[in-house]
């Protein structure tokens, strides 16, 4: 066993049947789309094993935003490949094996990983797990009940089927750009996005647990084609039948609703601080006037009834903003919900979730123990689970981490064909010399 | 009959809004019976407020209301009724999959938590969805989109520095929990047909946002070197991972156009996107450090090229250079457009009332069984004598008792 004890006793110290346990899934699989879902399996109990290389390295930090620092104390240490945040996040309890997929005998010793698993994701560029000869038909023959799933972005068939995509692209090309932004400000200030990629990856790990009870009932496996624009396409639907029924396209809304009004986001006390604040229906207004105090609120005709204050919504915003920069937003979040009226702090993504007293209380975050990262709370999964009070927070996995374990105990190698491989540069722990450090060749499918 | 992935599987639905629904839209796709289970006045809140874009609003015609259920049974039940709630029982002892979001300790009050339907249903997978989750300080907040959005920490980063952070277009992180809570249900239920354990599943969704790879990927540096997470204007600095003058969305002739390449290793097929194969050539763009000193430079050349040409030409020219690109499209444009008419991407369903309407299709295609067209979304109790009496078997006499007390 390649495994340190201490975390395989970690790793069993439950008796907990997690959902997937005993599945085993491939991955292949970078950035989000793909690793997301083998996270979601992960999180379930399945053996998740990434299949990766020492020839190309894909665990850069790609978070958007300037900088690709991100490493434990800013520090890319002796092997920076197993120290980027961003994907010792979205890779939490996985296995790791180096495997040249481009030598025959790299292409070998993954038909036989192949032959004992269930589960194979991919999220590789169209056309790319074909040229290795390891699509879905090519693996029937070695797993008749295996069930693939494939994530380009936009299917395999239809004028788009070769075209290259990232979240960003599939946000644009779906309709959901078109519905974000400031309305006051051309799409030229849209943020960069990747939401398509992670919507992509959890409808995909639905897909995975529904062929696998379907396998279950019925001897079968399947070929899942999940298009990351189809994936995508029903987290607006709304929309499309909208159009549907009246003939008008929807305007970009930003954070005002035709329905409700005061609905936006206002500033509060402190450098960069808001605070979001819904008023539903005429009974919220009358306690917002109300716990709010703001003199002649409840009185000014501007506001009185819903549609006039749609209508005069900017005015009625700058008396709210006058108000909530006053105070401190979990003191005004506090206040509202006392009175039942939806209210949340804008928190961002250091300190403030981390402080987050809700978040803390559901023990979200998880203690994470990396070898090579050191020890750090790290996110858990996104659903508690009566059975597993503590959910699973194994590390991800170091570079071909499990190479031992994986083509050892689970194949059968032994020490001196491990080795072997690893002169023939098949496996490893680091990067080759010269290796692709750089990430995406693969663009696609993110 | 289709050959459906679900077949066989029932899922009793009492979620409202859009969370829950949509883990029970997924179910429906895929052949599940998946019955909706509604207050008798007025029905799931999604058939009124938050919905509507016009005036005359009517509970049958309300288009989140249509998308969300597409393919599932409906019927009414007063679960404040004792009656209610003996029929609810015998639902769910007939059933796989219990979804609700009703506010945390609501159902246990009524006698009908997760406790007491195991004692039903051994194998019952329950699934809660509820902005906060069942426990936390926080547990009684209200909420919508826009203040769940904020509070799970994917607000902050959107939108300009010297402006108010922006919530996405639509309800992103509604769909995003309902997205997590189904793969979650699926499982347990994988496990449930296998070893015959039941589940109580708790979705908050604040914390399915929180999960989400942006936020996630935003908290690493925080967590492993006290980084801070600022909100970036677009195209905004420098990045040793992006080309700033190539990423991000540009406006071009007739529209828009977003692009995201990584890496330096797209410099050569930006330049060739643009014709301009020449600049390859030049000493000041050779490297990512004199690309980005000299990213006005490059910025402008882009831009001119941009300002000449089409969104379908940008389009067309960007994948040519495998450049992960996309026009950025409207409702009706994305409705009309090619690739999505070819692969069927969209299909029509008749509504009694609503009428035709093209509907987003199925999120994912399974080789192994059929693709079906579901049946609309079903009106206020249509399908109460269908379930009461043919699922559980009573009497029209009774059923019209309960008419006429108000419990269904």
């Amino acid at each position: 066993m390649s495994l340190d004890p201490a975390r395989t006793m970690m790793n069993d110290c439950s008796s907990i049947q997690r959902p997937l346990a005993g599945i085993r899934a491939l991955e292949l699989a970078e950035i989000w789309a793909g690793p997301l879902c083998g996270a979601a399996l992960a999180d379930m109990g399945a053996e998740v094993i990434k299949i990766e290389s020492v020839q190309r390295i894909s665990r850069g930090p790609i978070r958007p935003g300037p900088g690709a620092s991100g490493y434990p104390d800013g520090d890319p240490g002796e092997r920076p490949w197993n120290r980027s945040g961003n994907f010792n996040a979205v890779n939490r309890n996985k296995r790791s094996v180096t495997l040249d997929l481009a030598s025959p005998r790299g292409a070998g010793l993954f038909r036989e990983l192949i032959a004992v698993s269930d589960v194979m994701v991919s999220n590789y560029a169209p056309g790319v797990v074909d040229r290795l000869g390891i699509g879905y038909e090519a693996l029937l023959a070695l797993k008749p009940d295996l069930i693939v799933v494939e994530m380009p972005g936009y299917g395999k068939s239809g004028p788009y089927r070769d075209f290259r995509s990232m979240g960003m692209a599939i946000d644009a090309v779906t309709g959901h750009s078109s519905l974000r932004g400031y309305p006051d400000m051309d799409h030229t200030q849209l943020s960069l996005v990747h939401h398509p990629d992670a919507v992509a990856g959890l409808t995909a790990a639905f897909g995975i647990s529904a062929a696998l009870h379907y396998r279950a009932r019925t001897g079968k496996g399947q070929f899942i084609e999940l298009t990351q624009s189809e994936s995508f396409l029903p987290h607006i639907g709304e929309v499309f039948l909208e159009y549907g029924l009246t003939g008008e396209s929807r305007a970009r809304r930003g954070n005002s609703h035709p329905l409700m009004s005061p609905h936006g986001c206002y500033p509060a006390l402190g450098e960069d601080k808001w605070v979001t604040i819904a008023v539903r229906d005429e009974e919220e207004w009358r306690a917002f006037c109300r716990v709010t105090g703001i003199a002649g609120l409840a009185d000014d005709p501007r506001f009185i009834g819903l549609e006039s204050r749609v209508a005069n919504r900017e005015a009625l915003g700058r008396a709210v903003a006058e108000w909530t920069s006053a105070r401190d937003r979990y003191e005004t979040v506090e206040m509202l919900q006392q009175q039942g009226i939806p209210a949340g702090p804008v928190l961002d993504c250091g300190a403030d979730t981390y402080a987050d007293p809700h978040l803390l209380e559901r023990d979200y975050f998880q203690v994470v123990d990396h070898p090579d990262a050191g020890t750090h709370l790290m996110s858990g999964p996104m659903w508690k689970m009566s059975s597993d009070p503590q959910p699973r927070h194994e590390p991800a996995p170091c570079l071909g981490e499990h190479n031992g374990y994986v083509l050892g105990d689970i194949l059968g190698l032994g020490a001196d064909e491990l080795r072997d491989l690893e002169q023939a540069d098949i496996i490893g722990t680091r990067p080759l010399q010269g290796a692709d450090m750089g990430g995406v060749r693969r663009v696609g499918g993110s | 009959m289709p050959f459906l992935a679900l077949r066989g599987s029932r899922v009793i639905e009492t979620a409202g809004g859009i969370a829950g629904p949509y883990c029970g839209k997924l179910f429906a796709e895929y052949g599940a019976d998946v019955i909706k289970v509604e207050p008798p006045s007025g029905g799931d809140h999604s058939r009124g407020r938050d919905s509507w874009p016009t005036e005359g609003r009517d509970i049958e015609m309300s288009p989140l209301f249509l998308h969300l259920n597409r393919g599932k049974r409906g019927v009414t039940l007063d679960l404040e009724t004792d009656a209610g709630r003996g029929l609810f029982r015998r639902l769910v002892s007939q059933s796989d999959i219990l979804i609700e979001s009703s506010p945390p300790g609501y159902m246990t009050s009524i006698g009908l938590g997760y406790e007491d339907l195991r004692e039903l249903n051994q194998r019952l997978v329950m699934t809660s969805v509820t902005p906060f989750g069942q426990t936390g300080p926080h547990k009684d907040y209200q909420y919508t989109e826009l203040t769940i959005f904020a509070t799970g920490g994917a607000m902050f980063r959107e939108g300009r520095s010297d402006r108010e952070p922006l919530k996405y277009g639509g309800e992103m992180g509604q769909y995003f929990a309902g997205t997590a809570a189904s793969a979650a249900t699926m499982g347990a239920c994988f496990r449930a047909f296998m070893k015959g354990q039941g589940e109580w599943i708790d979705i908050s969704i604040q914390e399915c946002i929180a999960g989400h790879p942006h936020q996630m990927g935003r908290r690493a540096p925080f967590v492993y070197d006290g980084e801070a997470d600022p909100r970036n204007n677009p195209r905004q600095g420098s990045s040793e991972t992006r080309e700033t003058y190539g990423s991000g969305t540009f406006r071009c002739k007739d529209g828009f156009a977003s692009f995201l390449p990584l890496g330096a290793r797209m410099w050569p097929n930006l330049a060739r996107m643009i014709d301009r194969a020449d600049l390859l050539e030049d000493t000041r763009f050779s490297s990512l450090e004199g690309r980005a000193a000299h990213n006005s430079v490059l910025e402008a050349l882009f831009q001119d090229w941009f300002d000449s040409h089409t969104m379908a030409e940008v389009f067309a020219a960007g994948q040519r250079e495998g450049l992960p690109c996309g026009p950025v499209l409207t409702p009706p444009e994305v409705l009309a457009d090619g690739h999505f008419s070819d692969r069927g991407s969209f299909f029509q369903i008749d509504h009694p009332q609503a009428g035709i309407l093209r509907y987003t299709g199925h999120p994912f295609r399974l080789s192994a069984t059929d693709q079906f067209r579901p049946t609309p979304a079903p009106l206020l109790g249509q399908h109460n004598r269908e379930v009461y009496e043919g699922l559980l078997g009573v009497g029209e006499d009774d059923l019209d008792r309960l008419r006429v007390e108000g419990v269904v």
